[in-house]
């Protein structure tokens, strides 16, 4: 036995090893005192300092931020609505392809979702004049889009998970359905909800290549603005960009997933 | 098994003037072309425990959504307490349920649980919180005020959705299953508190269960269900003594039943030739039937006597040998295999500690009756 545990700890270390090698190392050097990406030479935070002055990537960070926070609230209003129909209503004809269109951005590339939102945008404005020129309107919606889909995956199955007696009980009760809705359905499903805005919040603020599609001049997200410093040579300043972005995403993902493990362990007691 | 009830003694049900406080006209209910309720009616009078009992699908929770208004009849009408419930929704009916599953909210307080429907009649903070307070001590849960459902036991769920089910003094009380979550002790101690609690309130009952002595034990009237239809309404003892029919013998408690022809129709008793049974059963009470009719004798385990020896003061006599032997303590249950390839089933209460003259595997036994004890069945 003791041989076997060995040999899975050297397994597990490997792993770990793998999969975060590569940020730890760059977490370690966004603390270096050298220009140069590679040498260490010696403990600094100048490089944070460095990045809070340079106004290009504060506005891209705050662009970044601003699209994230909205287009989470509307995915998630777009899922839940999506879910709700989805779930609750009874069988209708379109309710197969429905179920399948609102899961699509999900394994869609997400070349061909920038690509074919780009095109979309492109020809509305042509046609209607809206959205008018590119920028932060169009990333938002875009990243809306694809969002729904993941806020509608995590919705559906706290409501596949809902008993529908509870609402019932409140109806019984004398509460009329819109009343039951807010005063039961949403408190039941809020940590879904609250998990579904974490995810598309992070997801947002992660994505490159559909906002470059999308994204017009005066609208450059975070990702995008690393992207070009990176091409023109890694500097150190990016390192603590990214240590800063994988604070907060890790934040994010940690506390999506104790608000889902939360919420699973509240429905097996109920 | 039954517990009389003083509530219940005058027995509305037999007095011809008597005014339902519920009544239950011709409904039906389809899903698509299948009926899940075909043509029930039904009286209920106020202060009853009414029971509908019936096997998973035979259509009693369907009748007790249309009661509350979550499912609305394809044809017929629900008038409770003078007033017609067609068009009357949910949240606007005067009854109210306590759901299979409880149905607690699990993000408010037990406290705030039972305030619930007090809230959406918009009464005063102050009546509402001691109404609370009365029905938490009501059903012994006072100090669980501000628990969350998820922090109580099966049995205190239970409680908390009864108290919950009963503060706003519905008309009509609804309970879907009530003690089905239960364990078998708690179940049986819940029961007396279940009526106890119905009879210092008044509030009419309407139980829907599977269980059998669930029934017996809570209800004034049972009505038995079976694909969607009432077969027989009546007492506990009703049912129990004088089915109406096969399924209802056979559903309620375990029956042996033989099947035969109508040999002798006598003025005050018939005789039926059961190849079954292997004898001809005597019945010391006239039967509406012709000769020749094909039609069963029912008889309660319990009503049997078994013995090694000859049962000559019995009516009606059968013999076979002793197949299996269920020993559950109080009683032992017996399956007897007839001559003619019937199963038999007698059970004997286990009144001294042991005795020496039981009969045993294999032995030769004689299966007695007195003649009232059998119940004809027709249909």
């Amino acid at each position: 036995m003791g041989q076997q545990s060995r040999f899975l700890k050297i397994v597990a270390l490997l792993g770990f090893v793998f999969l975060y090698a590569p940020i730890v190392s760059l977490v370690i050097f966004s603390f270096n005192e050298s220009k140069l990406v590679t040498v260490w030479g010696g403990f600094s935070t100048k490089w944070y300092a460095e990045l809070f002055r340079d106004p290009q990537i504060l506005e891209a960070a705050w662009v970044s931020i601003k699209i994230a926070l909205i287009s989470a609230t509307i995915a998630v209003v777009i899922g839940t609505v999506g879910s709700f129909v989805l779930i609750r209503f009874k069988k209708f004809r379109s309710k197969g392809l429905l179920s399948m269109m609102i899961t699509a951005p999900l394994v869609m590339p997400e070349v061909i979702i920038g690509l074919s939102l780009l095109l979309l945008f492109v020809a509305m404005q042509g046609v209607i004049g809206w959205p008018g020129g590119r920028g932060m309107m169009t990333i938002i919606i875009a990243h809306s889009t694809f969002g729904a889909a993941y806020a509608a995956v995590v919705i559906q199955s706290r409501l596949v998970d809902m008993d529908l007696s509870i609402e019932e009980a409140a109806q019984d009760l004398g509460a009329k359905p819109v009343r039951v809705f807010f005063d039961v359905t949403l408190p039941v499903i809020a940590p879904a909800l609250l998990s579904g805005w974490l995810l598309v919040f992070t997801l947002s603020l992660d994505d490159l290549v559909i906002a470059s599609f999308v994204s017009g001049p005066g609208a450059s997200t975070l990702p995008m603005v690393v992207f070009s410093k990176v091409r023109l040579g890694v500097s150190p300043d990016v390192n603590a960009l990214a240590t800063i972005i994988i604070g907060i995403v890790s934040l994010g993902i940690i506390a999506a997933a104790l608000q889902i493990s939360r919420s699973k362990k509240h429905g097996a007691e109920r | 098994m039954t517990i009389s009830q003083p509530s219940t003694s005058a027995k509305p049900w037999d007095t011809p003037d008597a005014v339902p406080f519920m009544q239950i006209k011709n409904i039906t209910k389809k899903f698509g072309s299948v009926s899940a309720v075909e043509n029930v009616s039904l009286d209920v009078y106020k202060g009853e425990i009414f029971c509908l009992l019936g096997g998973s699908g035979c259509g009693k929770s369907t009748l007790l959504r249309m009661l509350s208004g979550f499912e609305v009849p394809t044809s017929g009408q629900i008038i409770i307490d003078g007033e017609d419930q067609a068009g009357v929704a949910p949240y606007d009916r005067q009854t109210n349920m306590m759901f299979q599953s409880y149905a607690l909210f699990p993000h408010m307080t037990v406290e705030k649980n039972i305030a619930y429907g007090l809230k959406r009649d918009g009464l005063p903070r102050r009546e509402i919180a001691t109404r609370v307070t009365e029905m938490l001590s009501l059903v012994q849960m006072d100090g669980f005020a501000t628990r969350k459902p998820h922090q109580l036991s099966g049995g205190q769920r239970q409680r908390v959705a009864l108290a919950r089910s009963l503060v706003k003094k519905p008309k009509l009380l609804m309970l879907d299953e009530p003690l089905g979550a239960l364990d078998k002790k708690l179940r049986e101690e819940t029961q007396f508190e279940l009526i106890k609690i119905q009879e210092s309130l008044g509030v009419t009952f309407v139980v829907v269960t599977h269980d059998q002595e669930e029934a017996m034990t809570l209800s004034s009237r049972i009505g038995v269900m079976n694909r969607g239809e009432i077969v027989q309404v009546g007492t506990p003892h009703e049912i129990y003594e004088f089915p109406r029919n096969r399924f209802v013998a056979d559903f309620i408690g375990s029956v042996n039943l033989f099947e035969g022809r109508i040999k002798e129709d006598g003025e005050n008793h018939v005789v039926i030739a059961s190849p079954e049974a292997g004898t001809d059963i005597y019945v010391p009470y006239a039967v509406s039937g012709v000769e020749g009719q094909q039609i069963a004798i029912a008889v309660r385990p319990e009503k049997m006597e078994i013995s090694k020896a000859p049962l000559d003061d019995m009516r009606n006599t059968v013999s076979g040998t002793v197949d299996e032997i269920a020993y559950m303590g109080n009683v032992s249950v017996y399956h007897v295999l007839l001559d003619s390839g019937k199963r038999v089933r007698v059970s004997q209460s286990n009144r001294t500690r042991s005795n020496e003259d039981a009969p045993t595997y294999g032995d030769r036994v004689n299966l007695g009756w007195a003649g009232r004890a059998g119940v004809v069945v027709t249909a």
